[in-house]
């Protein structure tokens, strides 16, 4: 079984709600949190309409990386087809929108259904397989969905895709600019803290469950199986919504929305930030953004340096840059406990 | 009548291509366990080398060669410099491999832009052959030779000699290769870049069979991990077959329900996966 980092049992989600902790410690994250929604609803105003779309964007992919991580870093299955949840909710807005004049709530809907579905037959077909076997079994199946969006040119337009999709079922506030990005951040964070809970409901505990170990969950009475399915619908539902906010911003959707580059891409913003950490996918999504439009500036070859970037984290980054951080602060308090004598800390 | 006998040699000779890529992906992944998804980029770097060298005035064969052989080193120095510290790490090499393809790709469509090029067909291969009604291309009945004939050669080469012996040792048990005395690290080299070099061939032909462009890489690299799956990992008979196979749906899928072409051949492809994951002729998995 391929788990992406370690194969050290991760107890974060439980040690945040541990008994002894003082109520400053407990309400500290939370607040931290809330300071940091309320700052970031004011990066329109401090930046021009370009910095504001590449905002939007890193926090859309970074709700696609969180959702994918439900799979990946807290289900310990490798996907290689995210794109095709993603491209699903792109096209539920192309389709929905043009076709049947859906307002963005039937879509919102309609694309967490089609991407919990997808997300369930995806979990369904991939019971049988681990490791290597499921990355390419959801990269075909994902593959699949692209030659219907490539080749049912009557219903997606083909390689053109939908151009000229209108927002105009968008209240007037929230339709350009600054205003879709406050949108989005409000349904990304809605997203995130529905994401936050599931992986530390009860649910979400036993999906973490059978990464560990199947055979001790099964016989502990529980079916991985529906486990495993359950985490793949969470995951496309999720990952279909930021493919609606993506073609939302664009205007338009097309076959790039289902490309297999958007499934590689996701999977290394989560091993980038750090795939054992809730927030490790986010992070790694915004800074590789933010390292395409700063690089972009300066050279025509983002390509290559993104393929540096692949490199570097395969090589160096296994835990990514939280596992990091993490093993760091780890290594601190060993020493400084060590020092003065506590060792109840340093256990771990 | 005669339509459909070309439509089925199409195909067979699409599915010879198929297997020319994924042939060396099978020794590759299927045998090393090696996943490189950089196995379209060395077939893009074979392809455009001798294409580059060709129309520079270089002999075809020479430039044939010398791309095979460039593509081959390139690919032991990526072994050594970079998978050899991923050996056995699947996902790590899958994000490593993925960037070296990015960066390859990315270098090509630097230095000979985004536009498909048409390598020439190998000389003496040009022009139709014709068979009492039915004409077809020489170049395209040969590639179905040549990919039976790579298919022999590589399976009596594993099978029949001392190398062959040794990479097979080395591959069901590294420990116990490396006791009696083989050199486990250098055959892992050779042999990846043997399968480079194959990938590199396949590109120098491939060129002239569908054209060449930086994108073209990456589907030729989808379709042949299919290959190498669908007919089993490490199972060169299985990878012939798995070859033919998907180029007779795809021709098929193409001339009978165009909508439905790349789902037909995706979806025939997950569901096999799905119910029988270790492909046609591929071992059980033992994990």
């Amino acid at each position: 079984m391929t788990t992406p980092t370690s194969t050290k049992p991760d107890t974060r989600p439980a040690a945040a709600a541990a008994p002894g902790r003082s109520a400053p410690r407990r309400w500290a994250p939370g607040a931290g949190v809330l300071v940091a929604v309320a700052l970031l609803m004011f990066v329109p105003a401090a930046t021009d309409s370009f910095y504001t779309f590449v905002a939007t964007r890193m926090l859309l992919l970074g709700l696609l990386a969180t959702a994918f991580n439900a799979v990946f870093g807290f289900g310990g299955m490798s996907s290689l087809g995210h794109a095709a949840f993603f491209g699903i909710g792109g096209y539920a807005v192309g389709i929905g929108v043009t076709r049947w004049d859906w307002s963005p709530g039937t879509v919102l809907a309609a694309a967490l259904a089609a991407g919990a579905l997808a997300g369930a037959v995806f979990g369904l077909a991939c019971l049988r397989v681990r490791g290597i076997y499921l990355l390419l079994l959801t990269l075909a199946l994902a593959q699949a969905l692209f030659g219907l969006a490539f080749y049912q040119t009557e219903w997606t337009g083909g390689d053109n895709g939908i151009p000229n999709i209108p927002r105009d079922g968008l209240p007037a506030a929230v339709r350009e600019g600054d205003g879709y990005y406050r949108l989005t951040l409000v349904v990304v964070v809605l997203c995130v803290a529905l994401l936050w809970m599931y992986q530390r409901s009860p649910l979400g505990m036993s999906v973490v469950g059978t990464r560990e170990s199947e055979s001790r969950m099964s016989a502990a009475g529980y079916r991985p199986g529906a486990l495993r399915t359950v985490a793949f619908a969470v995951s496309g539902a999720f990952s279909a919504v930021a493919g609606v906010l993506e073609v939302y911003l664009q205007g338009s959707v097309s076959t790039a929305s289902m490309s297999w580059q958007i499934s590689a891409d996701v999977l290394v913003y989560a091993i980038l930030g750090g795939a054992r950490h809730f927030f490790g996918p986010f992070l790694g999504a915004v800074a590789v953004t933010g390292l395409e439009v700063w690089v972009s500036t300066y050279t025509d070859r983002w390509m290559t340096v993104l393929g540096v970037v692949y490199v570097v984290t395969a090589l160096f980054l296994a835990d990514g840059v939280l596992g990091r951080a993490a093993s760091l602060l780890r290594l601190a308090r060993t020493k400084s406990g060590a020092g003065s004598g506590t060792s109840a800390e340093a256990r771990t | 009548m005669l339509t459909w006998l070309t439509h089925t040699v199409n195909g067979l000779a699409y599915g010879s291509l198929l297997f020319l890529v994924a042939s060396g992906l099978t020794i590759t992944f299927g045998l090393l366990r090696t996943v490189n998804l950089a196995h379209g980029a060395f077939y893009l770097l074979g392809g455009y080398l001798a294409y580059d060298l060709a129309s520079d005035g270089t002999d075809y064969w020479i430039a044939l060669a010398l791309a095979v052989l460039a593509a081959a080193a390139m690919g032991t120095v990526v072994q050594r410099a970079f998978l050899h510290y991923v050996a056995g790490r699947e996902l790590p090499q899958i994000v490593l491999t993925l960037g070296i393809a990015y960066i390859i790709g990315d270098q090509i469509l630097a230095n000979y832009g985004g536009d498909p090029v048409a390598p020439q067909t190998p000389p003496g291969l040009e022009g139709p052959v014709t068979i009492g009604d039915w004409t077809f291309p020489k170049f395209r009945l040969v590639m179905i030779g040549v990919a039976i004939a790579v298919a022999v050669f590589a399976g009596a080469l594993l099978r029949f000699t001392p190398t062959g012996a040794k990479v097979r040792a080395a591959v069901d048990d590294e420990e116990i290769a490396r006791a009696v005395g083989i050199r486990v690290p250098l055959i892992f080299l050779l042999v990846f870049g043997f399968g480079t070099g194959l990938a590199a061939f396949a590109g120098v032909w491939g060129g002239a069979f569908t054209s060449l462009s930086p994108d073209s890489g990456f589907d030729m690299l989808l379709l042949a991990l299919i290959v190498v799956v669908v007919g089993g990992l490490g199972s060169i008979g299985g990878a012939l077959l798995a070859a033919f196979a998907v180029g007779l749906i795809d021709q098929y899928g193409k001339v009978w329900f165009p909508e439905w072409a790349l789902f037909t051949l995706y979806a025939s492809v997950a569901a096999l996966l799905a119910v029988r994951p270790r492909g046609l002729f591929g071992k059980a998995v033992t994990r």
